[in-house]
Order: C-alpha cells, then structure tokens, then sequence
C-alpha cells in the first residue's frame, strides 16, 4: 500500500508539473498584458523596462524556471491588476469554491444514489421512468439556467432563500443544487447500470437463494459492488467542479476562485491564472488520489491487489 | 429617450430642493444594502486602471471641480481658480476650500494637490501619466493655494476637472504605498470601512465632511457585487438590497410598473462607435464613399429599438450636455440604397469581404448583440462582415496601435469621456494619425492631416468657447468624412431604488454612480 501510494503521489507529481507548463505557455500565447498596465503615451523604453521588471522579457523557459522556483517557495508573484500577492487572491477565494463544489457534489450523491438504485431494482417502473426523465433533464438544462430557475422560484417567489451571495448554509443551498444538477443524470446512469449488472451477478442469486432480505442484498451488497464506477466518475466531477464553478459562482455572486480566474484571464493577469490553475491542477491530483484509495474500501480485491 | 431627460430634470429640481432646505443636517443614521454589476480593482486613483474604478473610488476620493446633477461644473474642493497667461505659457491658478478635511483627520492643503500630481504623472506608478504630460511644475504659494505651469496649453486639463484628485500627503507618508491603495483616505463624503474581493464594499459616512447641504444622510453602506443581471434583480425584487445599478434593458419597462419603486435614467459616459481601417491602402475603407455607404447602411435607431429595447440615444459626435453640442449636425441617415450605390462609386459593385471583431464579453448593456446587428446591416448592403468575436483582454489590446499590427477592418469599440465633458481627450486617441510613444491616435486607425492640425489644436486651447467652436468643427468635418469610425449611440443606464431611498444622481466621478446624495426617508 505504501508503495502504491508514493507511486501514485509521483504520478500526481508529474501531471502537476504538466499542468503548470501548459498553462504557463498557454497564458503567454494568449496574449500581452504590457498594453493593459501602461498609459496611452507609453515609449519603448517605458515598455521594455515594465518588461524588465516583470521578467517578460526572459525566454520562455526561463521565464517559467523563474516561475516555478519561486513557486516552490510558495511565492507566485504579485497580480497585474489587483497588486497584491497572486497566492493570496487564490487561496482566499479556494475555501468558497471547494466548499461549493463539496456541497454540489454531495447533492448529485444524495439524488443520484436512490434514483440510480431504484431504477435498476424495478426497470420499466416509474422510478425507471422517472430517472431517465430526470437525466435527460439533467443534461439538458445548464447550469446557469437552473440557478436562474432557482433565484426565481427560492429566492423571488416564496422568499425562502437567499438570491446572491455567500453565508450561511440558506445561501449555499442553491448554488449547490445549480452546480450538482448536470452530473446528476450522469451519475444516476452509472448507478442504474451498475446495479443491473450486479443484480444480474451469481452471488447476489445465491445471495437470495439463502433468504437474504432484499433490502439487504440492494443496498448493502450490491450498492457497495457497484460503487466503483461511480466513485471513479465522483474523482472527475469534484475536479470539473472546482475548475467549472465559474458560471455558478457569476449567478450567485459566490466570491469563489472561479470568477477569480477567468477574469484574469480576460485582463491576462498571469500570476493569478498561474496560481489558480495550479491550485486547480492540485485538487484535482488529490481528489483522484482519495479515489484510488477508496476503491480499496469500497472492493477489498483490489486493496489485496495493492 | 424623454425618460431620461425626466429624471434629470428631477434630480436637478430635487438637489436644489435638498440644497435649500438642509442647511444644518441631521447626524446620518441607518443602514443601507446597494447593489453594483461591476467591481474595481484599484482604489488608489493614481493606479486605477478602468472607468469602473471610479464607482468606487469616487465615493472616496475627491476632484477640485465636478459637475453637478443638472451636468453643471461647480467648483468643489477649488474656491475658485482662473487660467491665466505667464509669459506665453498657460498656468492654472487654484485656491482651495478651506476647512476640507481627510477621513484620518489632517487638513486638506496644496501640499496634498503637490502629492497627488507628482503621483499621478509618475508612469511607474500611475496608467494616467500622459494626463499630465504639459505640465512644467507644479508651485504652491501658500497652503490654500497652488499654480500648475504649463509648457503648453493643455484643454483636456480643464475639460477634465482639472484632473487631480486631493491624496493625503500625510496618509502615504505614514503608511506607504501598499496601504494606502488598500485602506484609501480620501475627502469625500464615504469613509472606506472594508472591502472583500468579489462580494461587497462597506462605507460610513463621513461626519466631518466639509459640504453640509450635498451628502449622504444614512450612516452604514454596504455595496454588493452582484455580476449576473437577474441575480441582481432578484436581489433587489426579495429585498436583500434597497437600491441596483445597471436595470437590463430588457427589465426597464417592468421595473417602472413596480409599486414602491423608483426608476431613473441617465446616459452613460461611454460612446459606441465601429471602428474602421482608414489607414490601409488596400482595404476599401481607405476611400471616404466605403465609409459614407457603412454609415449610410445601418439602421441605429432600428438597433437602438430593437435590441436595446429603446435604452440608448443616438447622436452625430457630440451629444447634448457636452460641450461643442451640435444640434442641427444630424447622424447619417439609414438609407441602404445610396449605400449600394456608393460602393459601386468607389469600384465596389458587388461588395467586398472584410473581418468585423466584436466584443464577446460583457461591458455595456447587449454591446455583443448591438455589434452582431451592425454587422448583419453592414453585410445586407454588400459589406460582407467575417465576424470575430473576441473576449475582453484580447479586444482591449487588439484596438491598441502599440502593439504589432493593426485592425483590419471593422471594430466594435467605445470612447468615454465623462458628462458633461468634452471630445478633445478622446478623439486624440482614436481621430488623430497614430504617432508613437505621443500619446496621439493610440487606437486610431484614421489619418487626415486636417483633422491632426485641429485636434492639437483643440488640445492647445484652453478657453471654453473657443473649445467650443473648435469641436463643432472637428464633429462636422469627422461626421462628413466618418472620420475616426462610425459614431453609433450612447447606451442609458437605469437605476431603481426602493421608496424608502432617497436619491439624486451625481454624474461623473463614477459615471452618475456617485452616492453623494443617499439616504433612508425619515
């Protein structure tokens, strides 16, 4: 286990180190940010000394050495626009984004699960037919448009939560619901899928063979055989979560690290989309980690196999 | 657009009611939620970056003249000041108010306009320095009164407000440059309390604050970001915020029929035009009919109707309020068959292909779908518009001249100036021939000696009337020869606020979204 671990921590390692590099290049082809901080009458001496002073002039890779040691060291240089340390406008928006899509991703579970489970017990029933009906929508409405629904109907019509903003659990309840919604069909697809084939398995016959509630055999033995499928899709969504939260984040008005990125982005503020994409890059290597590692709870085979 | 006009002329009857009445003022109490679209970044004025800045850094800091509701100039932290001639050259004599205090306590002096100059023209510091670019020195005479020595005449300086903003001296020295961006000081009538990045602004009145008559009468201020338009709204319909900025377009007309609610509006600062390469030889633009038959081509007032549902007002280069005002200079009209037939003039019988970049990203009010609309008109007539869209960073560099290369056909773009203001500033940048490094034609793509001579010329004079005249000429020649782009219309911003607000709009600094008169009603 140790050394399945470390190996994947290396693997982890190495997808950061890309995702840096790529991001890094990228953010530099996308454009010059020089034209935005200088004034209207500013001389190539004034241009190439900015440059000078914000490294822009360096090669690429040694712009991106520069970069990356400085990084190590927790320093990911000072935002363009809002003058203060790119790190620090990260990793004061993170908590909101991860908290947000924690919460998004716990919505979809709690949806997804028993629609998924009842689906493939009595297929062609109407909680079939309600799932299928459920996933379509799912994948049909976006995001911003089911948070728009929510604010409607929640917020302006029955008053019982709020429009905007980020507090209280009232407050996250719709941006989770708005952010969860897509993965929702998805996952109630994996489940049902899942648990046909697992209902379908020999031990879960002899299982019934020998009198087994089948309550029982439902949601303890075969929920927990077909759980890792889905908990291999759940490592996907929670990463496309944080990364995606943007649109949900500009809806709500959730002060997340999301809306953070793309609008610097827009202003080719690259220490702030470096470190948010960088960030980004992390929780997503861990996430998948926490993945790996459960799949060893959920299936002891592959725990042995370890 | 009578609407609009409605609301000025009640804000300016109910200023002049409030002015009357309040001379001795109630200490402000309450507490009050706004709500903004928009955010700042900067809320040091020297190192603002964009118009957007001012909302909230114009609740904060304060300027020597301003206009007031009615778009008159009033002399505010300056008592009185005077152009006055030094040998040839022009220099600005400035006396300022006394008693003018900052929030920390220290008394407002030359020193501090001393300050603000210095960083203001510091282009290591600040993106405005070419605002200050005439300026020889600065002299203070005594601590209420101070001469700016020009090297040459300088118009945009008086057209705009004087430019400088009174700092505190006192304030940066003790705290440092990093502070005094974070924690602004300024003399206006909103102290700054905190800020949280992406979520709100808080602001206290200001109990020493030198005017009596014009402030605000509630203690607390909370100003919400609220990007999305329907979050807003939504905000504004439960409750959670008694006053919005930017009603959509879309909304206006529902938002006047609300009970309790007061709806006003006003134009926006911001001019949309379609840029157009004059520059190149090669591309049909160059020839003044392709320019005349785009100008004739499209329906603005159609757009204006349909797309904007009637939120924005057409003019021919100066619009009422600015000065250089024209009111017998007429846009072009729509006409598509004397389009058709001036490009078969210039050799372009059956039309041409050009690239038409639009502004994806939001800024003004549907800028996206206004620009979409211009370029299917454009097309319709034989202008055969391949439409880019760009997203924000990528269109404000590539209307740049300092960069490598320059737009190739039509540009979806805007100019701003303030209101009341006046063109010289702006049409340096996007009239005049680009001359490197100069600060003359940084987004133009036009050249036409005639209209260079002018401009500099505008900008050398520093008399109001002679202005005047010099811009109705400038307008008439740049309308004739669609010089500069094709000006378009000017987008309306509404506001709505609860009955239990009390509010008049202050126009520039922050484009009207000045709060120096909001209150809760006693």
């Amino acid at each position: 286990m140790p050394r399945f671990l470390l190996h994947r921590l290396l693997q982890g390692l190495v997808s950061i180190v890309g995702a840096s590099i790529v991001i890094f290049l990228i953010a530099r082809l996308s454009g010059d940010p020089i034209l935005i901080l200088l004034p209207n009458d500013a001389s190539p001496q004034l241009i190439a000394e900015t440059k000078r002073n914000l490294g822009l002039d360096l090669p690429l890779w040694h712009q991106y050495l520069i970069f990356a040691w400085n990084a190590l060291g927790g320093d990911f240089g000072r935002s363009y626009r809002w003058q203060m340390p790119a790190l620090q406008l990260i990793l004061d928006r993170l908590p909101a984004t991860i908290e947000l899509a924690i919460c998004g991703l716990v919505f979809s579970v709690a949806i997804a699960v028993p629609v998924g489970v009842l689906s493939a017990v009595r297929p062609g029933g109407w909680t079939d037919r309600f799932g299928r009906v459920f996933a379509m929508l799912g994948q049909a409405m976006p995001a911003f448009w089911v948070g728009l629904l929510l604010i409607l109907f929640f917020a302006v019509e029955l008053n019982w939560l709020p429009a905007f903003g980020y507090g209280g659990v009232s407050h996250i309840i719709m941006p989770a619901i708005a952010l969860g919604w897509y993965p929702v069909a998805a996952q109630t697809r994996i489940v049902r899928s899942a648990m046909r084939d697992v209902l379908d398995s020999d031990h879960i016959r002899l299982s019934r063979a020998l009198g087994t509630p089948e309550h029982w055999i439902v949601w303890k033995y075969a929920l927990r055989n077909a759980a890792v499928p889905l908990l291999t899709m759940l490592g996907v969504y929670f990463a496309a979560m944080l990364g995606g939260a943007f649109v949900v984040e500009t809806i709500f008005a959730w002060p997340g690290v999301g809306r953070t990125v793309v609008e610097a982005v827009f202003s080719r503020d690259f220490p702030v989309v470096q470190a948010g994409v960088l960030f980004t890059s992390i929780l997503f290597v861990l996430s998948n980690l926490l993945v790996d590692l459960a799949y060893g709870i959920v299936d002891p085979r592959i725990r042995a196999d370890r | 657009m009578s609407h609009w006009r409605a609301s000025l002329l009640a804000a300016l009857l109910a200023s002049g009611a409030v002015g009357a009445v309040a001379q001795t003022p109630k200490p402000a109490t309450g507490n009050l939620t706004i709500a903004f679209a928009a955010e700042a970044t900067m809320l040091d004025p020297a190192k603002s970056a964009a118009g957007v800045d001012q909302y909230f850094f114009g609740q904060i800091y304060e300027q020597l003249v301003r206009p007031d509701p009615s778009l008159k100039k009033v002399n505010w932290l300056a008592e009185s000041w005077s152009v006055q001639d030094d040998g040839g050259k022009p220099v600005i004599d400035v006396v300022l108010r006394k008693g003018v205090k900052f929030h920390t306590g220290d008394t407002m002096t030359a020193e501090d306009f001393a300050f603000a100059y210095n960083r203001l023209r510091d282009n290591k510091v600040s993106r405005w320095s070419h605002l200050q670019a005439s300026v020889e020195s600065f002299e203070i005479v005594d601590p209420y009164h101070f001469r700016i020595h020009f090297k040459q005449g300088d118009g945009s300086y008086v057209a705009d407000n004087l430019q400088l903003w009174a700092m505190s001296k006192a304030y940066f020295d003790k705290v440092g440059d990093e502070e005094f961006g974070k924690t602004p000081i300024g003399t206006g009538p909103w102290k700054f309390v905190s800020r949280t990045i992406k979520e709100d602004l808080k602001l206290e009145a200001f109990d020493d604050y030198w005017n009596p008559t014009q402030r605000p009468t509630v203690k607390n201020l909370t100003v919400k970001i609220i990007p999305e338009d329907l979050t807003r709204v939504a905000a504004f319909k439960t409750g959670a915020v008694d006053w919005i900025d930017a009603v959509p377009p879309a909304l206006v007309e529902e938002f006047k029929k609300m009970p309790g609610v007061t709806v006003a509006s006003y134009v926006s600062p911001n001019n949309m035009y379609i840029a157009m390469d004059a520059i190149d030889e090669n591309v049909p633009m160059h020839d003044v009919r392709v320019r005349q038959a785009a100008a004739h081509a499209v329906d603005v007032d159609a757009i204006i109707k349909g797309v904007l549902f009637g939120q924005g007002v057409r003019y021919a280069e100066v619009g009422p309020g600015e000065l250089g005002y024209d009111p017998d200079l007429k846009p072009y009209p729509y006409d598509p068959k004397k389009a058709r037939a001036l490009l078969t003039e210039a050799g372009f019988p059956r039309g041409f292909d050009i690239p038409c970049y639009n502004l994806t990203s939001p800024r003004e009010p549907y800028q996206k779908e206004m620009g979409e609309a211009v370029f299917a008109y454009l097309t319709a007539v034989g202008i055969r518009c391949k439409v880019q869209g760009q997203e924000y960073g990528a269109w404000i560099t590539f209307g740049r001249r300092d960069r490598p290369g320059h737009i190739d056909g039509f540009y979806s773009n805007m100019w701003g100036h303030g209101l009341p203001g006046d063109a010289g500033t702006a049409w340096a940048g996007h009239v005049h021939t680009y001359v490197p490094g100069a600060g003359w034609g940084i987004t133009s793509v036009h050249s036409d000696p005639e209209l260079d001579a002018l401009i500099e010329q505008l900008k050398a004079t520093m008399d109001t009337q002679q202005r005047d005249a010099l811009i109705r000429k400038i307008a008439r020649i740049k309308r004739d020869r669609v010089a500069g782009g094709l000006t378009t219309y000017r987008p309306v911003v509404t506001f709505a606020w609860r009955d239990n607000v009390t509010f008049i709009a202050w126009p520039t600094p922050g484009f009207w979204r000045n709060l120096q008169q909001i209150g809760l009603k006693q």
